[in-house]
């Protein structure tokens, strides 16, 4: 038989600098290979971050279309002052503010936070995981998207990076194209609004007094 | 807000609790904020969920690559104009000297605009010599399709698109056939992708991600027919070839002709594959580095099973399109139209009007006749192929012989039968009888059928149809001999 054409589906390894710069000169050729080796390397990541900032898949393979058309788009004017990835998940931020945004004038007829269960990574689940525990998680799950859902998207985005990501407040800036301070008092109010409305009772709930 | 995070001093948290003690709904705001906190994590571990990688792939590549094009396409508008300055300076020029020579008697002479176009001035007129014409461009049509199939990242009808130049076809769990001349196809397999980057009469350029079997007809003498697998070009001289392409290496494999594989842009070091040859070359050697090796019969197999579909005649894509129809095959079951298999249904294939007979594998993939379609032109036929019937054995043997042996004596074409033998009865002989072994399977398709008789071949064969012809029902599977008279 003719060789079987195997497809990888595990995580691709970091490129080294150097092959990311060849990578990208190929790119900037027009290199279909090239462009292919780009997109396999990292289209995980995009969706992945897209998914994540979002909370949701609808319009997903869209938005990760468009990620991959800017970036291919946009390589010609890449700078080489970031990593790579790191490009990619700005244009990903980009991205989803520009969703976020659209979603906020038109609301849309889905909940937040359809995050599938089968995606998270299973070693952070504990073993067994009762029903119960499993329903509680998926709930806080849907609390933080619906919360963060209610924030501004500028606020939004900036509280997820920092507190969802982990990222400190330099990577923020570049990612959100802003500078530190800006990103500093951004995230101090939408930390305000956000744990206030992650206190805040769920609507089924009987506790009516807030804290003072 | 900072404390409900858990951020808290170790002072203000002793403080908090104390009154969350006594505060049972400050208790509970604490509890809810700490619980989503404690989602972070896993939200931050929270990987991709599986996409249609390949249709996004192809439809990213549609995207970049259109825009691409439509840039290429305004070059030469933003080129065209200082060559149409230096082209009227050329004529201004011409058209004065060809005055200058009507008023002083010099006698007409060859001119050279500056735009390097010859031009002749005869009696003060500029005659331009024309430019050399555009090849015709080539188009294509599906003859065939089955599954999941996108062209230029629209899934739609793809059965009715032309395809031309520029057109990128990706496919998921489907394949499709593309007829563009006279015994000429492209097939491309599943989960792959094939942009036509040049489609005309003087240059075929292709570029495969995947796998994508080729059958080129003759060509003319200054045709040229490239195939771009990442780094390395297949040029073809006329032949039935695989290109297999992914990310590590290039195969491609030569059923029958020669092509010639090198890398690219590369003028030399090209190697040449003949019939029934292959070679894999990864993607770090150089091409002239890798042996060529005979294909073993199971690869030929292969290569012969994925020989692109045609149609028996071509005249050009609109005629065709018109003269055609559609033949829309449904079912689970591989399948066969006039003798060409076209693999499991559902799939949809181009045919010429008239009388198709349509045959389906059984278990054992042997291929029985189960009826025709008539078609005509530019109407889609449909027919649904049976699903394999199942039935549990049957035990008792004898009965089922008894069964099968009752649906023959039944079934039986007497007048049929009776005017096979009507000639050597004529003669004098007397037909007497034959001797049948015959096999059912459970759908009731025949096995097979022998036939030991003393008769002549022509008598034999028409015996052989009658009984071929014999409908049995879904049953049990027999084998049996057995005498008939004639």
């Amino acid at each position: 038989m003719l060789r079987v054409v195997k497809r990888e589906t595990g995580p691709v390894p970091a490129l080294e600098p150097a092959d990311e710069q060849a990578l990208i000169a190929r790119c900037r050729a027009h290199e279909r290979a090239a462009h292919d080796e780009f997109y396999h390397r990292f289209r995980r990541q995009v969706a992945g971050n897209l998914y994540r900032v979002l909370g949701d898949r609808t319009d997903l393979e869209d938005l990760v279309q468009e990620v991959f058309v800017i970036a291919f788009r946009g390589l010609e004017r890449f700078r080489g002052d970031a990593r790579l990835s790191t490009w990619i998940y700005r244009i990903c931020v980009n991205v989803a503010l520009g969703k976020i945004r659209t979603r906020k004038r038109r609301p849309a007829a889905y909940g937040v936070a359809d995050l599938d269960a089968a995606a998270i990574d299973p070693s952070l689940v504990e073993r067994p995981e009762t029903p119960e525990r499993s329903l509680q998680r998926r709930e806080d799950r849907e609390r933080v998207y619906v919360a963060l859902e209610q924030l501004a998207p500028k606020k939004r985005i900036v509280l997820y990076l920092h507190e969802i990501e982990g990222l400190d407040l330099k990577q923020i800036a570049y990612l959100v194209d802003s500078n530190a301070v800006t990103v500093r008092t951004r995230l101090f109010y939408a930390r305000r609004e956000f744990y206030k409305l992650l206190g805040a009772p769920p609507p089924s709930d009987d506790h009516t007094t807030e804290p003072a | 807000m900072e404390l409900l995070a858990g951020r808290a001093r170790p002072t203000e948290r002793r403080k908090l609790e104390l009154h969350a003690a006594r505060c049972p709904a400050c208790a509970a705001t604490r509890d809810r904020i700490a619980r989503a906190s404690a989602s972070f994590p896993t939200l931050r571990a929270t990987s991709a969920p599986e996409l249609p990688w390949d249709s996004i792939r192809a439809r990213v590549h549609w995207a970049v690559s259109s825009g691409k094009r439509a840039s290429d396409r305004s070059m030469p508008t933003r080129t065209w104009r200082p060559w149409l300055a230096i082209g009227l300076a050329g004529a201004a020029t011409a058209g004065a000297v060809a005055l200058i020579a009507s008023r002083t008697g010099t006698p007409p002479a060859m001119v050279a605009t500056t735009a390097g176009a010859p031009a002749v001035v005869d009696a003060g007129v500029a005659i331009v010599a024309p430019r050399p014409l555009a090849p015709a461009p080539l188009v294509g049509l599906v003859s065939r399709v089955g599954g999941d199939v996108m062209i230029d990242g629209l899934r739609g009808d793809v059965f009715d698109r032309r395809l031309v130049a520029g057109d990128v076809i990706a496919t998921g769990e489907g394949r499709i056939d593309i007829q563009f001349g006279d015994a000429s196809a492209i097939q491309l397999a599943p989960r792959s992708t094939l942009e036509l980057r040049r489609f005309d009469a003087q240059h075929v350029e292709l570029v495969v991600e995947g796998i994508v079997d080729i059958e080129v007809g003759p060509r003319a003498a200054d045709q040229r027919f490239i195939v771009h697998a990442g780094t390395r070009d297949v040029e073809v001289r006329g032949t039935q070839f695989r290109v297999a392409h992914d990310g590590a290496s290039t195969t491609v494999a030569c059923r029958h002709g020669v092509v010639a594989v090198r890398e690219h842009a590369a003028i030399t070091s090209a190697i040449e594959v003949r019939g029934a040859h292959r070679v894999t070359v990864p993607i770090a050697k150089p091409v002239g580095e890798v042996p060529i090796v005979a294909l073993t019969t199971d690869e030929l197999e292969t290569l012969v099973a994925a020989t692109p579909y045609t149609l028996p005649v071509w005249s050009d894509a609109s005629t065709l399109a018109r003269e055609s129809a559609p033949l829309e095959l449904r079912g689970t079951r591989d399948l066969r139209v006039d003798g060409i298999e076209h693999g499991v249904a559902p799939v949809r294939v181009r045919v010429m009007p008239g009388r198709h007979t349509i045959e389906a594998a059984d278990r054992e993939g042997r291929f029985r006749r189960l009826g025709f379609v008539d078609i005509t032109p530019g109407a889609v036929a449909t027919y649904t192929v049976p699903a394999l019937v199942t039935l549990p054995p049957t035990r008792d043997l004898a009965e089922a012989v008894r069964q099968r042996r009752e649906q023959l004596r039944v079934g039986i074409d007497r007048v049929r039968l009776a005017r096979c033998t009507r000639a050597i009865t004529k003669s004098g002989v007397a037909a007497g009888s034959v001797e049948v072994e015959l096999s059912v399977d459970a759908t009731g398709a025949v096995g097979f059928l022998n036939i030991d008789s003393d008769l002549p071949a022509t008598t034999a064969a028409c015996v052989r149809n009658v009984l071929v012809d014999v409908s049995f029902g879904p049953g049990a599977t027999a084998t049996w001999r057995e005498r008939i008279d004639l």
